[in-house]
């Protein structure tokens, strides 16, 4: 008797097989590869980079990673040696975002994957489970008549404090709970420079965030600051109809309700804009790291 | 085909006494340049240097030999190559007192 063949090919494909694409893969990045487009996020300016908006001034640039640990050495990616990382400075509130810049074809349905991780910078011997304050993801999308902007975080921390409390269903000892948040307004817009066509807004402020119900979620953070466990996480896009449908991170899916999102009139100069970007946050005077083994961008569209 | 890429480690930062550009994770590539340039002249004396770094863990740094001096002239950078590096860089100094400088630092990696 010979065995049933593979219904879906991409399962037939190691590297493939744990992603749930979409018929058409737009990318698939493998940082045992290179950078493949992902680059730090910066705000605009004009004249002198000192018209930067704050929060844009330093953040910090994508790097390949073989997660080397102090204690035990290269970890290596979850597929193959290299990850691409985030690194925040050592500076309460701090901020990491890389930005992949595309443009959509055609509007259609489109899915983002990715394996990620997230872990403070092992400075301390200590568990180091509530250092990092939040890591996301987002996107920058326009079309004729409007710009979208759906982002999405997992609030671990916040002030030292689990966001969603303790968890006390494990048997040990409590385990901290964090919980999946959204946003529908961005920040003032600011006029940037002289001459009028350049303007800019912070669209990641620490304020602004309303839970998504059903958010909570206790994450694998394990049990020291060098053990580092991947997890997924999916975002389902609907470009013709502005909806974004699910949310999902390991086993916990979102968007039954349809997720909020950021939306204002068409901007110059945008028109197709199919940005994704990914950020971590630390709440304390340590780097909040997030490693990203790889991602897959894939879509309905015919064309 | 090799690999490369650039990275910016400081943009646009305010350089004065004690400085320590960010761990760079570098483990991939085989050599660097690290460029320094100064978006205005620099105040105050003339003379800094900023020396390069190794690691063996992004946590704990020595010096691998090589610095760099810091620009005078915004349209003139400095450089320095290193190579057999292992999987950190980063540079740090000690400018001298009253100097200040606003830099923009680039490591030239490739495989």
């Amino acid at each position: 008797m010979s065995s049933p063949t593979v219904a879906s090919p991409h399962l037939a494909n190691p590297r493939m097989a744990r992603f749930d694409p979409l018929e058409r893969i737009l990318y698939f990045d493998d940082f045992d590869e290179g950078t493949h487009g992902w680059t730090a996020h910066i705000g605009n300016y004009e004249g002198s980079l000192d018209t930067l908006l704050a929060p844009y001034s330093d953040l910090r640039p994508a790097q390949l990673s073989n997660l080397t640990m102090w204690d035990v050495g290269s970890m290596g990616a979850m597929d193959g040696t290299y990850a691409l990382k985030l690194a925040t400075r050592p500076t309460p509130g701090h901020m990491a975002i890389l930005i992949k810049r595309q443009t959509w074809r055609e509007l259609a349905d489109v899915r983002f994957e990715a394996y990620l991780a997230y872990k403070p910078e092992p400075r301390e011997l200590v568990l180091g489970e509530l250092d990092v304050r939040a890591f996301g993801v987002g996107f920058d999308l326009q079309d004729d008549t409007t710009r979208w902007m759906p982002q999405y975080r997992f609030l671990n921390a916040e002030d030292g404090k689990p966001a969603a409390g303790d968890a006390t269903d494990q048997a040990s000892r409590t385990t901290p709970r964090g919980k999946w948040q959204q946003r529908d307004e961005t920040s003032v817009f600011h006029t940037i420079g002289g001459s009028g066509s350049t303007v800019s807004h912070w669209h990641l402020p620490d304020e602004g965030w309303h839970d998504v119900l059903g958010g909570t979620q206790v994450m694998c953070y394990n049990e020291i600051p060098t053990k580092v466990n991947w997890f997924y996480l999916r975002v389902d896009l609907d470009l013709r109809n502005r909806r974004v449908s699910r949310l999902q991170c390991n086993d916990l899916v979102l968007g039954r309700d349809p997720l909020e999102y950021i939306a204002f009139p068409a901007m110059p100069n945008l028109r197709g804009m199919l940005n994704a970007f990914v950020w971590v946050q630390t709440d304390t005077a340590k780097r909040a790291l997030l490693y990203v083994d790889s991602v897959v961008m894939s879509t309905g569209a015919a064309s | 085909m090799r690999q490369s890429h650039t990275a910016v480690v400081a943009r646009n930062e305010r350089w004065a006494g004690a400085v320590e550009t960010e761990p760079y994770e570098v483990a991939w590539a085989r050599e660097a340049i690290w460029f320094l340039r100064v978006l205005e002249p620099p105040m105050g004396p003339p003379g800094g240097t900023v020396r390069v770094q190794v690691s063996p863990d992004g946590l704990y740094w020595c010096d691998e030999g090589s610095a760099l001096a810091l620009p005078t002239d915004p349209d003139v950078p400095t450089f320095v190559r290193v190579r057999r590096f292992g999987g950190w860089l980063r540079l740090a100094g000690t400018l001298p007192d009253g100097m200040q400088a606003t830099v923009i630092a680039y490591l030239v990696l490739k495989s």
